[in-house]
């Protein structure tokens, strides 16, 4: 489902990923952990493209989204990749849901209106269609009573609820979390972790960045450790937690534990 | 000296015309500047050079040359080089909406640079392209800080438009020159014409503050 290759990422002289390699499957939960800085959100952020990779490879589906890298292809016609595989970001976008720690719903659209804006807009459902959709997730998310009021009548948890109902609108493939609930009271918390929960369970794959040690260990099939720009461990989470490899990766659960 | 108020009703005809021909130019200038403003604001932001540089020109050329000047320019000299020919109504709405552009471009890239990076983030994430989320995300996000600049561009309209009695527009203020080479009075029709003015203003400022509201609406708690 997603391959990362050897995937670096600089903002200018800061190297934020060294040489990143990470296979998702369908219907994979992957929780990526690490300390604050290690480039997390940038690696979630470069899967749906908010980020331009600086080199390595980045395949979603069997299609490639990056530009294709000339070291992991030696010998290869480059262009006949590019024709072969390449996606824009727009395709992929669509097939990649995000979920960001600030919510971002749109504050001068209603509920609903930001529910329907992208599958009306985007991809052409009749407008009828796009809204019993919309009912039918923000009833699953618990929100269907505040479809017609403003976002800045919601509470943390409650946007952020909507907000995961909003990608799911388009009919994501993955899903992709960037400490969904890092902006919250800790009273919110566990209102969106059961919704997260619920979609992990629905077989959703997806991508978890978290600081929430506990509801990664429950969700996620694999653990991902990550610091200072490198994917220092990749385990399933009994393993990750009771005998991690690395030194780095036992200091830090000894701070967040 | 005597003071008459009722020569001024004498004139009653020749002011609602007028007040129409004010307000049809203040109108339509401030929706052709806000249209103009649109396209202007989105170059101010796009970090293309020579867009940045044409608007940036753009405004300063409006900002630097007298209204007037600008007003004679466009309907007495353009059609002299240009194969144009502009009705005084025509020259003066052209040259007031682009004014206005200048204007509320600049609070417009404003509005826009405050707005929450996530909002394009989310919008890009759902796959919206740019033009959409201009249109239906950001831009009407940015409206709202324009709001109050809106409403001041539309009083300065309303005064600056006065101008246009000098291309022979018959406009409020042109009929009070009006009733002065009639009736050699002065103090009268122009002391109508300030309170018109004054109320109109306070009228706009009124409405302005309403409008404002309205916009706000999905802020309320
Ligand atoms: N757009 C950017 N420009 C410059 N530096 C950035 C940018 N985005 C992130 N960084 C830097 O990259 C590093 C990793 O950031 P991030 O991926 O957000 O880490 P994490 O999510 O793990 O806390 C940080 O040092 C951060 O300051
Ligand atoms: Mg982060």
């Amino acid at each position: 489902m997603i391959d990362v290759k050897n995937l670096h990422k600089s903002f200018g002289a800061l190297q934020v990923l060294r040489g990143i390699d990470l296979h998702v499957d369908r219907g994979d939960v992957v929780s990526i952990i690490g300390p604050s800085g290690s480039g997390k959100s940038t690696l979630l952020r470069s899967i749906n493209l908010l980020e331009t990779a600086t080199s390595g490879e980045i395949w979603v589906d069997s299609k490639l989204i990056t530009r294709p890298d000339p070291s992991l292809h030696p010998g290869e016609n480059l262009q006949e990749i590019t024709k072969a595989h390449y996606q824009d970001p727009y395709a992929l976008r669509r097939k990649v849901g995000m979920v960001f720690q600030h919510f971002n719903l749109f504050p001068h659209k209603t509920v609903l209106e930001n529910m329907i804006y992208a599958p009306v807009t985007v991809l052409k459902l009749p407008r009828e269609q796009a809204v019993e959709k919309a009912r039918a997730l923000l009833e699953s998310v618990g929100m269907l009573e505040k479809i017609d009021v403003y976002p800045g009548t919601l509470s943390g948890g409650q946007t952020q609820r909507v907000a995961i109902a909003r990608a799911l609108a388009m009919e994501p493939d993955v899903m992709l979390f960037d400490e969904p609930t890092s902006a919250l009271d800790p009273e919110m918390v566990k209102e969106v972790l059961d919704v997260i929960k619920r979609l992990a369970g629905s077989g959703m794959t997806m991508l978890l960045v978290t600081h929430e040690m506990g509801f990664a260990r429950e969700v996620s099939d694999r653990i991902c450790f990550l610091d200072e720009g490198r994917l220092i461990e990749d385990a399933p989470p009994e393993i990750f937690f009771s005998t991690p490899k690395s030194e780095r990766a036992r200091i830090f659960l000894d701070k967040v534990l | 000296m005597q003071l008459d108020f009722s020569i001024i009703f004498n004139y009653i005809p020749e002011f609602v015309s007028a007040l129409g021909v004010t307000l049809k130019v203040t109108v339509c200038s401030l929706l052709l500047g806000l249209v103009f403003s649109v396209p202007l604001s989105l170059f101010k932001i796009s970090g293309i050079k020579p867009l940045e540089w044409f608007a940036a020109l753009y405004t300063s050329i409006f900002r630097g040359v007298p209204l007037m000047a600008q007003v004679f320019m466009m309907y007495f000299g353009v059609p002299l080089v240009l194969p144009v020919k502009f009705t005084a109504f025509t020259a003066g709405t052209l040259v007031f909406s682009m004014n206005s552009a200048a204007y509320i471009s600049e609070s417009m890239r404003g509005g826009i640079r405050a707005i929450d990076k996530g909002q394009y983030e989310a919008s890009m994430a759902l796959g919206v392209r740019y033009g959409a989320m201009m249109k239906d995300i950001i831009l009407p996000q940015a409206i709202k800080s324009v709001m109050p600049s809106l409403v001041n561009e539309f009083i300065s309209l309303l005064k600056n438009t006065t101008l246009i009695a000098s291309i022979g527009l018959v406009d409020i203020l042109r009929v009070g020159q009006l009733i002065q080479s009639r009736t050699y009075r002065a103090f009268e029709p122009f002391f109508a014409i300030s309170v018109f003015y004054y109320v109109l203003v306070m009228a706009l400022s009124f409405l302005g503050k309403l409008l404002e509201r309205w916009v706000n609406k999905s802020d309320r708690r």
